[in-house]
């Protein structure tokens, strides 16, 4: 016995040590994207991020069993925060803050109804992969569009839509007056960042070896030319965040109309999320093989996102980016989440000066990579094989550039369940001679096209054989319609496969389908 | 992963992008700059007002306006020349948004016409003088959208959304939903100079800041106002081909000519969007206090409420650019709505007794 547990700890002692390395490198990837998720996208202080980069991801790592499920703050969740609250509210206001709780917390209650109606989180499994990547594409382009003023040091341009014509004039206002400064910074972080990714061993590291370039460099200006003459925004002090930040969201008469009106917003906020979630666990599962229900995905979001609003965080959704890297990097448990939020807990406690002065503009070119992140060729390509999912894709992406996010989240759905009714109301029917093959589904949707082609076969004064052997699922209108079909015409079961095998020996009886046919009735009984 | 080669061509190809907006970056900067530091030539109405209050730089700044409405004098902070280009180029803008009357064309207007859908949008067709609008004896209008009394209300409560807007903030919603357009960003020349100017008016006029003076918006004419016989756009439709077709045309689609713009739309697509106060249907419109205050031009107040109200419902009614809020189908409705309906209408008003007015008149 005792020989045995002196065996075993050496074991829990690497596992532990390699969790601590997985965990302190996800912490260290996750605090630049957090800072820069509610700076740069929601209009929220810093440490709104760095909380749902601790809390967030612990929720989430208690919530889902999963091994390498790894929530924590979004994109795309940030940036529905900052669209849906612009027109409401300035940013970093009191008000602001208030409206940005509820709306989380909204989004939060929205996505339990998801677990508490069973349907309503099946119907998740209903959007196909290249709405998801559409979706994922349009808003990555969109972020690299939104960035571009804070990239330039520009005041945050208050659109309320976002069509490409602002991030036109966006490019144009930073090409014309933006601060060079300002510009310059974010240059070299971009940089810096698309070198570093090239080297394998820096791969993961790239973000914050970009975000130390970009420090270093406003440092090096605020030294040599002065801080009153680049004028170049920073994150600001963070020493006042502690453990807790408790928070309330707002609800109260005075700002109910208001709370209305961002109702909208919190739906999408809740399907984006959901919709990141389902994906990327989805996602997750094919590539190393093992399974776990995205209900449980979807439950951990639901729980966190009620919860969060009450401690000063953003949302959560699962990142595939993050997971793929604690797969990659050898984490096998769900300690390896919570280690990271330790571990960034403990970072933002002792270095809170020197995250103070990263510059905002190093903050919109992490946008930047990470929105281009989004944008991968590899992942689309699959799609413009078929003209179907070609379609689906563009009009799922270009939704995005063209409406605002909740439209956009409105067409996707549309169209998924549009695609898939689309696809089972066109099944492939072949008319070979007088053989009619179904390949797909018989139901009140496909059976107008099935009635056109085999009356025209009938007027055309055939004898008609209906081969239902790739038909694969026949409604209770189809079956209506065989019914109907029977007083004139005799079925036969071959499934035995003994007729295939028949008019295999003897092919010179498939031309003629009557004495086939009749061949049929002589060997089965009608069914 | 790539090849190494694949990916360094990927990585060179991608800086050198990146290195080429630089440049331009710098370009552009450097062209800015040297249009700053450029002497402004002035548009006529421009060079009146200005030298009317003796802009110029100096250590100290007398408003002649002052003088000659009260008999005395103070001395301000002066301007310095960078100012006063600024302010130049700020008056410039508010005459001649487009550039019509610039050599340089938009280019001496900071491009300000990106911000406009239409061709014939000027801030001085609703701030009405270049906004600064006096009688002879030197009083200051009301309904006139005084650009001065707008800037001492700077950090002025929005009266809808409850948020505290700066002067800035204002100019840039009145892009949008007056002019029909699109947001500039607030730290364009084209917001500062614009400020620059609105700020020196009201040093020129001797206003105070915090002051809400009369003269800075439009008095809404509300229902109660009138003989509350009820708003009736055919009568409307009437009165304007009576009054104001002359100018603005027949459908309202303004006035062109010798390369400037003489009267503006008022529909169409050239006019302000659906979403501007200056349309009837809002809630709030300021469209009926604006005709009664400043239509027809020289004859103001010669319109009745009732009149002014009818004028402004038929208005309301003529097609439109839809507002950015209102969304894509609302948009596209409109555009067809703009494209079909004049034609339509002028093919109804060529029909026997329905294009003349008196005819309308005698018929009644």
């Amino acid at each position: 016995m005792m020989h045995s547990r002196a065996a075993k700890s050496p074991r829990i002692f690497v596992a532990l040590r390699s969790n601590l390395l997985v965990g302190l490198t996800l912490a260290v990837v996750t605090l630049p994207q957090a800072i820069a998720f509610s700076t740069t996208l929601a209009g929220l202080p810093p440490h709104f991020g760095i909380y749902a980069a601790i809390w967030g991801v612990l929720f989430t790592a208690l919530l889902n069993p999963s091994r390498v499920f790894s929530g924590g703050p979004n994109t795309t969740m940030s940036a529905a925060i900052g669209v849906t609250l612009l027109p409401v509210a300035p940013p970093f206001g009191a008000d602001y803050i208030g409206l940005a709780l509820t709306l989380i917390l909204l989004a939060g209650l929205i996505q339990m109804l998801f677990v508490l109606i069973r349907p309503l989180g099946r119907a998740l499994d209903l959007i196909s992969e290249p709405i998801i990547n559409g979706l994922i594409c349009g808003i990555g382009l969109f972020l690299i569009f939104k960035s571009l003023t804070s990239f330039a040091g520009l005041p945050l341009n208050t659109e309320v839509e976002w069509p490409l014509w602002i991030a036109w004039q966006s490019l144009r206002a930073v090409l014309e007056f933006g601060n060079l400064y300002a510009i310059q910074i974010g240059l070299i972080t971009l940089v810096t960042c698309l070198v570093a990714r090239q080297i394998d061993l820096l791969r993961n590291w790239a973000i914050l070896i970009g975000v130390c370039a970009g420090t270093a460099y406003s440092a090096y200006l605020n030294e040599t030319v002065g801080l009153q003459n680049t004028l170049v925004e920073q994150i600001g002090n963070l020493s006042s965040v502690g453990v807790v930040f408790p928070s309330l969201p707002v609800f109260n008469q005075e700002a109910l109309s208001d709370i209305i009106s961002i109702v909208p917003g919190a739906i999408t906020l809740a399907l984006l999320g959901l919709f990141q979630t389902v994906a990327a666990m989805r996602r997750m599962n094919r590539k190393i093989g093992g399974y776990t229900d995205s209900r449980k995905g979807i439950f951990a979001d639901a729980v966190s996102n009620c919860l969060l609003p009450f401690l000063s965080s953003l949302p959560t959704c699962a990142s595939f980016n993050r997971m793929w890297l604690v797969h990659s990097m050898g984490g096998q448990s769900r300690l390896t989440s919570a280690i990271s939020a330790l571990f960034l807990l403990l970072m933002v406690l002792f270095f809170a000066k020197v995250i103070a002065i990263i510059p905002m503009p190093t903050m919109a070119a992490v946008i930047m990579v990470l929105g281009a992140n989004m944008i991968n060729w590899e992942d689309v390509k699959p799609h413009f094989r078929s003209k179907h999912e070609a379609t689906v894709f563009l009009a799922s992406f270009l939704s995005v550039l063209f409406l605002d996010l909740f439209e956009a989240v409105l067409v996707g759905s549309a169209l998924a369940i549009a695609y898939s009714k689309w696809e089972q109301a066109h099944p492939n029917i072949s008319l070979r001679g007088n053989v009619l093959k179904i390949r797909g589904n018989l139901y009140y949707g496909s059976l107008p096209v099935i009635e056109s082609i085999y009356h025209g076969a009938l007027e055309r004064g055939q004898d008609v054989v209906i081969d239902f052997s790739e038909c694969h699922y026949i409604d209770r209108e189809g079956i209506r319609w065989l019914a109907a079909l029977k007083q004139k015409t005799s079925f036969v079961d071959r499934r035995g496969g003994e007729d295939r095998r028949e008019v295999a020996k003897a092919p010179r009886e498939r031309s003629g389908g009557k004495r086939r046919r009749g061949q049929d009735r002589r060997r089965r009984s009608d069914i | 992963m790539k090849p190494l080669p694949a990916r360094l061509l990927k990585l060179v190809l991608v800086v050198a992008a990146l290195g080429a907006l630089y440049l331009l970056a710098v370009r552009g900067h450097a062209e800015r700059d040297a249009l700053r530091q450029a002497a402004v030539e002035l548009t006529p109405d421009c060079r009146a007002k200005l030298s009317d209050y003796a802009l110029r730089a100096g250590e100290r700044y007398r408003s002649p306006y002052l003088l000659k409405t009260t008999g005395r004098t103070r001395d301000l902070h002066g301007y310095d020349d960078e100012d006063v280009r600024a302010i130049q180029r700020g008056c410039n803008i508010f005459d001649d948004l487009q550039g019509y009357l610039a050599k340089g064309g938009p280019r001496e207007r900071w491009y300000a016409n990106r911000f406009v859908r239409g061709t014939q949008t000027t801030c001085t067709h609703c701030h009405r003088g270049v906004g600064d609008r006096q009688d002879a004896a030197g009083n200051r209008l009301v309904g006139t959208n005084s650009m001065g009394a707008s800037w001492v209300m700077a950090d002025m409560y929005d009266r809808f959304t409850g948020l505290l807007l700066s002067h800035e903030w204002r100019q840039m919603q009145c892009y949008i939903n007056s002019s029909n357009g699109f947001k500039p960003n607030i730290a364009d020349d084209v917001i500062r100079d614009v400020t620059a100017y609105s700020r020196f008016l009201a040093a020129a006029l001797d206003l105070k800041i915090g002051n809400r003076y009369p003269e800075q918006g439009i008095d809404e004419i509300s229902a109660s106002a009138t003989l509350r016989r009820g708003d009736d756009y055919v009568r409307g439709a009437f009165v304007y081909r009576q009054k104001c077709a002359t100018c603005h045309g027949p459908q309202a689609l303004g006035t062109v000519g010798q390369d400037r713009v003489l009267y503006p739309a008022l529909a169409g697509p050239n006019a302000f969007s659906l979403d501007s106060r200056m349309n009837f249907a809002k809630v709030h419109s300021v469209m009926p206090g604006f005709i009664c205050r400043n239509m027809p031009p020289g004859k103001e107040s010669s319109l009745d409420n009732q009149e002014c109200r009818d004028i402004a419902f038929y208005l309301s009614t003529l097609p439109r650019p839809a507002g950015d809020m209102q969304g894509p189908l609302a948009a596209a409705w409109q555009q067809l709505m703009m494209i079909v309906m004049p034609p339509l209408t002028r093919y109804a008003e060529s029909l026997p007794g329905n294009g003349d007015p008196h005819d309308t008149a005698e018929a009644r």
